[in-house]
C-alpha cells in the first residue's frame, strides 16, 4: 500500500500547486460566433487584466451561443446573427429573456483566391455563383476554371447572414457548396485553393486572400460604417436580462477607447 | 505439403510480419518527427530583442539593466530608419499633390511592415492589443516579416485565361529617387543589429499563461487543464470500473441479464466520443445541472462514461487472469469470498488494473469530442483547483483544434500548435511509460 500514499501525495502536491493560482473574484463565462471571438478574446484578456475578473471565451459558433444563453450556461452569448423569433421563444420559455447588444459591426468580405484576377463582383453574380448557375470563373471576367463555393455550417451566424443578405429566400445555396467550420478554416481553404470562393468577417481578412469589391464597393472600415458596402452586419452579444456588475462592465467595454481601440485594431468596424 | 513449400509460406510469412511493423514504425516516424522537430521550435528559438522586452514586461522575467543596454544598442540603428520614414513623411508634404497620393498609398504598407517587423516607434504607446506592441519576437518570423517589407507581392492577371502567378518587386524600386529608397537596403543590412536574434531557451513556454489569445506566451492553463479533466475522469471511473469488474467476475451468475450488461459495456466502448460529448452536455449540463455553465467536472464525468467501459474490461482480464489455485487456497484456508478477493485476488490483478486505468488515462487526456460541449474554451486563465467544480478551462485537444482552424492569426503561431501537439503526445507518452514501468515494479514485488 506504500505505492497508493505515494500517489496520494502527488495527487495532494498538484492539488497544491494548482490551488496556488486560486479563483479570482467573479467570473464571466461567453459562448458563441467564431467571427466575434477575436473581439471577445480581446475584451477577456483586457477585462482580466484590468479588473481581475477571470473570462472564459468558447468559440462553438452562434447558433451554440443561442442555445447556452437559452439553457442560461454562459452569461454573455457571442453572435454574430440576432436571434431568431423562435429562439427568443424557447428562451422565453425557459424564463429567461435575451437583452441584445450590438458590439461592433462587420463587413462580409467575399474572399477569392490572390491569383483570381476577379476584383469585383456584383450581389446578382455572388447568388448565382452559391447557387450553381455561374459555374465558372470566366462568366464573370475570371480565368477558365470551375468555381468551389465554400460556405459555413448550419451553426453559423455567418452563414444565416450570407442567406439573408445575399442569396434571398428563392435562391438556395448549391448542394456542391463545401463546407468549412469556422472563419479561419474558410479562410485557409481560399488561400490554398486557386479556384475557390469564400465569405469572412471582416476582421479575418489578410494577405492570404483577397477580399473583392461587391456592387464596386471595397470592403472597409469606412464603407462598412457608412453604409456603402451592401453586405454588413452587426455583431450581437447578448445577455439575459438587462446585464448587472461586471457583466455590464464588460458589454460596455465597447464604447470605451480602448475598447473602441481594440475594435478597430482587429480590423472591425465601431458603431 | 512437402518441406519446401512450408519452408516458403513460413518465411513469407515472417517478412511479411517484419514488413508490417517496419511499415508501422516509419509511419510513427513520419508523424512524430515534425511534431517533436516543430514543437521544439515554441521552446528553442533564436529570440529577438521583442521577446525579450515581452517576457521582461509581461512576466517581470530578465534582466532589466542587460535589456536596457540592449534597447540602447538596438535605437541606434531603429532611429536611423525611423528618421528616414520622418524625412520621407516630410518630403511628401513637399511633393506634387498628385504624385505625393500616388507616393501614399505605397508608403502605407511599408510604415506597417516595419511596425510588425520591429514594433511600434518609440513613444507610440497607443496600441492596446499586445500583438501590436512588440515587433517580431523569434527571429525566423522576423526574416519573414523582413521579406514582406523589402519585397511587395504582387499577380501577373496578364493572361485572362489561367490563374496568375505571384512575383515579388522590391518596393525600393517604387520609391526609387525620394528619401525613402535607402531605408530598405538599410533594413535589410541592419536587421540583426535592430533585434538581435539570440538563442533562446523559453521554458515558460510550460508554465506561463497565454497572453493575447496565444499569440503570446505559453501554454499552462492547457496543460493544466487536461491534467484536471483526465484525474477528474479517473476519479470517477477507476473506482467504479473495478467494481463493475469484480461484480461481473465474482458474483454476476451466468444468465441473460449479465450477459445483457456485458454486450451494453461492449457496445458503449464502441460508441464515437461526439456522442459522448453531446450526451454530456444534454445530461450532465441541461438536465442534472452539475454545473451553471461548462465546467471541469462536467467534462471529467463525461469522459469518465467513455473510458469506463475500457476500465472494467481490463480490469475483468486482469482478475480472470490470476490462477484459479490462488483463489482455491485463499478459500480453503478459511477465507470469506471478500476478503479473498480484497486480499488475494485484487493485489494479484493489480498490475494488470492499473495498465487499463493508465492507458485509459491517456485517452482521456488526449480526446477532444467528449470535452467541447462539456468543459473546454478556447481562451481563459489557469483555474484553481477550488474552481473545478464550476469554471471551463482550456485544454491541450481542444485548444489545438481551435488554434489550428479557427484562430483569426493561425499561420502566425503554429509553432505555438505545435508546441501544443508535443505537449500533448508527451503527456500521454509519459503516462503509457509509467504504465509499463509501474506494471514491472508490482510484478516484482508480487514475484519476490
Amino acid at each position: 500500500m506504500k505505492l497508493f500514499s505515494k500517489i496520494l501525495m502527488g495527487a495532494a502536491v498538484f492539488g497544491m500547486m494548482a490551488s496556488g493560482d486560486a479563483s479570482a473574484a467573479g467570473k464571466i463565462v461567453m459562448d458563441g460566433s467564431t467571427t466575434v471571438g477575436p473581439i471577445a478574446k480581446s475584451f477577456a484578456a483586457y477585462f482580466t487584466r484590468t479588473t481581475g475578473t477571470d473570462v472564459t471565451v468558447s468559440e462553438s459558433g452562434s447558433g451554440n451561443g443561442a442555445k447556452s444563453i437559452i439553457n442560461s450556461t454562459c452569461d454573455i452569448a457571442n453572435m454574430s446573427r440576432a436571434m431568431k423569433t423562435n429562439e427568443i421563444a424557447a428562451a422565453k420559455a425557459k424564463g429567461v429573456n435575451p437583452v441584445e447588444h450590438v458590439v461592433a459591426l462587420d463587413g462580409m468580405a467575399i474572399v477569392v483566391n490572390p491569383s483570381n484576377r476577379v476584383k469585383n463582383l456584383t450581389k446578382k453574380q455572388i447568388r448565382d455563383i452559391y447557387s450553381g448557375k455561374i459555374t465558372n470563373w470566366n462568366q464573370v471576367g475570371g480565368p477558365t476554371a470551375e468555381i468551389v463555393k465554400i460556405q459555413r455550417e448550419s451553426n453559423s451566424g455567418t452563414q444565416d447572414t450570407f442567406k439573408s443578405l445575399v442569396m434571398g429566400k428563392e435562391a438556395p445555396i448549391s448542394k456542391r457548396a463545401e463546407t468549412q467550420a469556422s472563419n479561419g478554416a474558410v479562410k485557409s481553404r481560399v488561400a490554398s485553393t486557386p479556384s475557390a470562393i469564400g465569405f469572412l468577417g471582416l476582421g479575418f481578412v489578410d494577405g492570404s486572400v483577397k477580399a473583392v469589391s461587391v456592387e464596386g464597393v471595397a470592403p472597409t472600415v469606412v464603407s462598412v460604417k457608412d453604409g456603402t458596402y451592401p453586405i454588413s452586419r452587426p455583431l450581437f452579444m447578448y445577455t439575459n436580462g438587462q446585464p448587472k456588475g461586471a457583466v455590464k462592465q464588460f458589454i460596455e467595454l465597447n464604447q470605451t477607447p480602448e475598447g473602441m481601440r481594440m475594435i478597430s485594431e482587429l480590423g472591425f468596424v465601431n458603431q | 505439403m512437402n518441406l519446401g513449400t512450408r519452408k516458403i509460406l513460413d518465411r513469407s510469412f515472417t517478412a511479411l510480419g517484419i514488413g508490417s511493423i517496419v511499415v508501422m514504425a516509419l509511419a510513427l516516424l513520419i508523424v512524430i518527427t515534425p511534431i517533436i522537430y516543430n514543437g521544439l521550435g515554441a521552446v528553442f528559438f533564436k529570440g529577438t530583442i521583442e521577446h525579450r522586452k515581452l517576457l521582461y514586461n509581461e512576466f517581470h522575467r530578465g534582466d532589466g539593466a542587460e535589456l536596457e543596454r540592449e534597447i540602447a544598442e538596438v535605437a541606434v540603428y531603429r532611429d536611423q530608419a525611423y528618421r528616414m520614414l520622418a524625412d520621407f513623411e516630410l518630403e511628401l508634404e513637399g511633393m506634387d499633390p498628385e504624385k505625393a497620393r500616388e507616393y501614399r498609398m505605397q508608403y502605407g504598407p511599408v510604415k506597417t511592415a516595419l511596425q510588425t517587423l520591429l514594433g511600434p516607434p518609440p513613444g507610440d504607446d497607443s496600441a492596446i492589443l499586445t500583438r501590436f506592441r512588440y515587433g517580431q519576437t523569434r527571429w525566423e518570423k522576423a526574416e519573414e516579416k523582413l521579406h514582406a517589407l523589402l519585397y511587395e507581392s504582387k499577380w501577373d492577371y496578364s493572361d485572362p485565361d489561367v490563374m496568375a502567378k505571384e512575383y515579388f518587386v522590391r518596393r525600393a524600386e517604387s520609391f526609387e529617387g525620394t528619401k525613402l529608397a535607402p531605408m530598405f537596403g538599410f533594413v535589410e543590412k541592419n536587421a540583426e543589429k535592430m533585434l538581435l536574434p539570440r538563442f533562446t531557451l523559453y521554458w515558460g513556454f510550460l508554465t506561463d499563461s497565454s497572453i493575447d489569445a496565444h499569440i503570446f506566451g505559453g501554454i499552462w492553463p492547457e496543460i493544466q487543464g487536461t491534467f484536471f479533466l483526465a484525474i477528474g475522469a479517473m476519479l470517477f471511473a477507476f473506482p467504479l470500473g473495478v467494481v463493475a469488474a469484480i461484480y461481473f467476475t465474482e458474483y454476476a451468475k451466468d444468465g441473460v441479464f449479465t450477459s445483457m450488461l456485458r454486450s451494453a459495456n461492449s457496445t458503449l466502448a464502441g460508441v464515437p466520443s461526439i456522442v459522448f460529448g453531446l450526451f454530456g452536455l444534454a445530461f450532465f449540463i441541461n438536465t442534472l445541472n452539475v454545473s451553471e455553465s461548462k465546467s471541469v467536472l462536467a467534462g471529467a464525468l463525461t469522459l469518465a462514461i467513455m473510458i469506463l467501459p475500457t476500465i472494467i474490461r481490463a480490469a475483468e482480464e486482469a482478475i480472470l487472469a490470476v490462477p484459479k489455485t490462488y483463489k482455491e487456497a485463499s478459500l480453503g484456508l478459511g477465507s470469506t469470498k471478500w476478503n479473498t478477493i480484497v486480499t488475494v485476488i485484487l493485489p494479484a490483478a493489480l498490475p494488470g488494473i492499473i495498465t487499463g486505468g493508465v492507458i485509459s488515462l491517456g485517452r482521456a487526456a488526449g480526446e477532444t469530442a467528449p470535452i467541447i460541449f462539456t468543459a473546454a474554451v478556447s481562451v481563459g486563465s489557469a483555474i484553481g483547483i477550488a474552481d473545478v467544480l464550476s469554471s471551463p478551462t482550456p485544454a491541450l485537444s481542444w485548444n489545438i483544434y481551435n488554434l489550428a482552424s479557427e484562430h483569426e492569426a493561425a499561420a502566425e503561431i503554429r509553432h505555438v500548435q505545435y508546441g501544443m501537439v508535443l505537449a500533448l503526445v508527451s503527456i500521454v507518452l509519459l503516462l503509457n511509460l509509467s504504465a509499463v514501468l509501474l506494471r514491472a515494479r508490482i510484478s516484482k514485488k508480487l514475484k519476490g
